[in-house]
């Protein structure tokens, strides 16, 4: 990586200067991604901000921050930019010449006009690794089609086989079902991040190159058991995608998630539910005798759910070596004594001045604790704070 | 071929891990060129070797996606000589990745610090259900626990149902977030020369796959579950078409693109009532939209349909099953489906890397599953130099079984 006027630090990244143009939610987890690591990230914006900055879940309901802009900005720079324009183009041309790393998620059609086409930015900037992301990607037959989360999550055929489980027994004539939030989003960000440092790691030997990532691929590489299981043989539905036995119960105060995969769990199950005369059965002793007789075993472990705290059961169950988990709120995540410990949450400054906790990262590295370099950026705030002189290489 | 075709060339990884979760981590990193060494055990073998009857397989996997491109040693790591060989394999690796319960590798002697001695810069991750430290480290878990835990499953669901089971995905996301990290530790190995060490917690991938929703609640508002909705969208949802289990998701971002899908559909806009012209005012009467939508749309066959909104600059597309993704033209053109061979079915698909890379356009996969220790010559014989009669004595005392 090249020497910048940023301080070393000790983050993974540290030293790595990453340009984000960013419309959507993959790539903005792209440099989300990079950034809580140690990156350099500065988000291009135009005159009126990124329409991230307007996308719901928003602080103050129909007005104020938008809290998924809150999540994916924070510790990144933001200057005005409008690409397109002189200016653009002269601002665009003074951030890529220092930069490590361009992640774009202008469409293909949009790219000309912005100077962000794959053979400009190619011959201008050698080094550079420029990181495409769209949602099918910028080449096949789809590259000009857009598409919303809830596309995505249907194109790539997670979508089809939601919900299976209890949901599509209690409700089997809905339509089928995205998850919540950015899914295919995010994982079409983290398949630009790795495809960016994956790409830099070897730029001394290779030079700068191009690559094109697809939040559908992503996606699908995502939901690779399904295609498996069609190799196999079975092609998934989500009528018929289920655990034989286990699932998601209702307690008497909230709902658990119970799944036994080894006979160990099996027998810990069994001493769980108070060693019931219908589980001592000899022929409920085989595994596969137990998947075939699954419903009747599931409707016994129901009514035993039923009766009980969730707080209680999963106590109880991990105690017998049981995988049991409450499905827990949002609330029950941002409290939890489990993630305090771990220190998973970080009191920030949002542009606003207000402050939340935001969710720090999913992995934390023994040497150099990961925290964010700044708080959510206001828009153009790199610019104002006399900061894009250390831009300019 | 050419490691220059791949930007993680030269990379080893001493992979550890079972499951799901880790196994897909590593299998990213071996589809950018990392070499990996998988370390397994007749005595306890992968969950792919053997049948999955709670899930419904009732024999062992032909193809499994997750341990392609690796290869295969047998070490039964309940022997002290097998945990010193598998030491050795560290010492010539770059990466240790594991996906035990907390504690077992360390038990095992092959925890972060026994194995720093042998590899002084040794990056290692080790991925759990809950990570290495906090009240519920000790839990055990799969993915659709990892999903209850994190709060992923309580938000994903119908707004008037239960919370929904997330399944392989959320094993595979783990995985993939874990390879960005590995990828970044590399980065800060090349600069300090130092050992580091990556915890990683599946159920806080699941966290992390709500972070709007955790920021909202730390302004005391609770988020609602959505179900196929939208706050911003409307349309916005998943509609059934004129063929049986043939579903469209639509998502109508503004008024010109809602003027599109009127147009395409052929509805006459005076025909319309009056409260859906505005955006607010078909946010406000989500549901009689929801079910107008679902009247006009039974007319329609889906995929045409698709490929008219498409072309009229509106988010749509059909509600894919594995058969249509094995189908889809799209999809090959982008060699996004990498045909695999399986000696058991004529023709089977596996999902390649999810980018074309310009210059190291090697990345993807080259190898099917590997046999139980089909690589033992390579990494015992060629790596670690050992002889054919001390592999024979070792197989005979059950170290390398």
């Amino acid at each position: 990586m090249r020497d910048t006027d940023a301080p070393p630090g000790n983050l993974p990244l540290a030293g790595c200067r990453v340009i984000e143009i960013s419309r959507g939610v993959a790539a903005a987890y792209a440099g989300r991604l990079l950034a809580t690591m140690g990156a350099e990230v500065i988000m291009l914006e135009p005159s009126e901000g990124s329409p991230l900055r307007r996308t719901p879940p928003l602080l103050d309901g129909d007005s104020g921050a938008s809290a998924l802009f809150a999540y994916l900005a924070v510790g990144k720079h933001s200057a005005v930019c409008d690409l397109g324009s002189e200016d653009g183009a002269v601002l665009l041309q003074q951030m890529l010449s220092s930069a490590d790393i361009l992640i774009d998620d202008t469409p293909l059609a949009s790219r000309p006009g912005f100077g962000t086409e794959e053979n400009t930015v190619a011959e201008a900037y050698p080094e550079l690794i420029h990181v495409s992301v769209l949602p099918f990607g910028a080449s096949g037959c789809k590259a000009s089609w857009d598409a919303e989360e809830v596309n995505l999550v249907h194109a790539s055929g997670e979508g089809f086989l939601l919900p299976n489980g209890y949901s599509h027994e209690l409700f089997p004539e809905r339509a089928p079902l995205k998850m919540y939030g950015h899914f295919a989003e995010y994982q079409g960000g983290v398949a630009a991040a790795i495809s960016a440092l994956s790409a830099l790691w070897c730029v001394a030997q290779t030079g700068g190159q191009y690559i094109d990532v697809s939040c559908q691929d992503a996606m699908l590489l995502c939901g690779a058991f399904a295609l498996q299981r069609l190799g196999d043989g079975s092609l998934e539905h989500r009528a018929t995608r289920k655990f034989r036995y286990g699932g998601v119960f209702e307690t008497a105060n909230g709902y658990v998630e119970l799944l036994t995969l080894e006979d160990r769990q099996w027998q810990g199950l069994v001493k769980l539910l108070g060693e019931p005369g219908w589980a001592q059965e000899e022929a409920l002793q085989d595994p596969l005798e137990r998947s075939r007789r699954g419903d009747e075993i599931n409707h016994h472990i129901r009514e035993w759910m039923a009766q009980r705290k969730v707080e209680d059961i999963v106590a109880a169950a991990q105690q017998l070596g049981v995988p049991a988990a409450k499905y827990r709120t949002p609330e029950d995540v941002l409290h939890g004594a489990h993630e305090a410990s771990r220190g998973l949450f970080e009191a920030t400054e949002l542009a606003d001045g207000r402050r939340a906790e935001i969710l720090v990262a999913p992995y934390q590295f023994a040497t150099s604790p990961l925290h964010f370099q700044s708080g959510v950026p206001a828009l153009g705030s790199f610019g104002d704070a006399g900061t894009l002189q250390g831009a300019r290489a | 071929m050419s490691s220059m075709k791949l930007p993680l060339a030269g990379i080893r990884v001493a992979d550890f891990t079972i499951h799901a979760a880790g196994p897909f981590g590593t299998h990213i990193l071996s589809q950018l060129g990392a070499e990996c060494i998988k370390i397994e055990s007749k005595t306890r073998p992968d969950a792919f070797r053997k049948p999955h009857a709670v899930y419904g397989r009732m024999t062992a996997a032909t193809f499994d996606q997750v341990s392609s491109n690796k290869l295969s040693v047998r070490l039964n790591l309940k022997k002290p000589e097998a945990v010193e060989i598998a030491k050795r394999i560290v010492a010539v690796s770059d990466v240790a990745a594991e996906s035990f319960r907390p504690g077992v590798l360390k038990r095992l002697g092959l925890g972060f610090d026994e194995l720093v001695r042998v590899r002084p810069d040794l990056l290692m991750l080790s991925l759990s259900s809950s990570g290495q430290s906090g009240p519920d480290s000790h839990f055990a878990g799969y993915a659709p626990l990892f999903g209850a835990w994190g709060g992923l499953g309580w938000m994903s669901g119908y707004p008037d149902g239960p919370p929904v089971e997330i399944r392989h995905v959320m094993d595979h996301t783990t995985g993939y977030h874990a390879a960005l990290a590995i990828i970044a530790g590399l980065y800060q190995r090349r600069r300090t020369g130092e050992a580091q060490y990556i915890d990683l917690a599946a159920r806080e991938v699941s966290s992390a796959l709500i972070g709007d929703a955790l920021v909202m609640a730390s302004f005391g508002k609770s988020a609602e579950r959505p179900g196929n909705g939208d706050i911003a969208m409307a349309p916005h949802g998943v509609y059934a078409t004129s063929r049986a289990d043939r579903w469209l998701s639509i998502a109508i971002r503004n008024d010109a693109e809602w003027q599109q899908l009127l147009d395409v559909m052929g509805v006459a806009r005076d025909s319309i009532s009056p409260e859906f012209a505005t955006a607010s005012g078909r946010r406000e009467n989500r549901e009689f939209l929801d079910a107008r939508m679902s009247e006009w749309l039974s007319r329609f066959d889906a995929d045409t349909l698709a490929r008219q909104l498409q072309a009229a600059g509106v988010c749509a597309h059909v509600s894919f099953s594995m058969q249509d993704i094995a189908d889809d033209r799209h999809l090959h053109e982008r060699g996004s489906l990498v045909e695999v061979e399986d000696p058991s079915v004529e023709q089977r698909f596996a999902v390649g890397s999810p980018a074309r890379y310009g210059k190291t356009d090697a990345v993807g996969i080259h190898r099917g599953t590997p046999d139980l220790g089909q690589d033992e010559d390579y990494v015992f014989g060629e790596l670690l130099g050992m002889g054919r009669e001390q592999r024979v004595d070792l197989e005979n005392r059950e170290i390398i079984f």
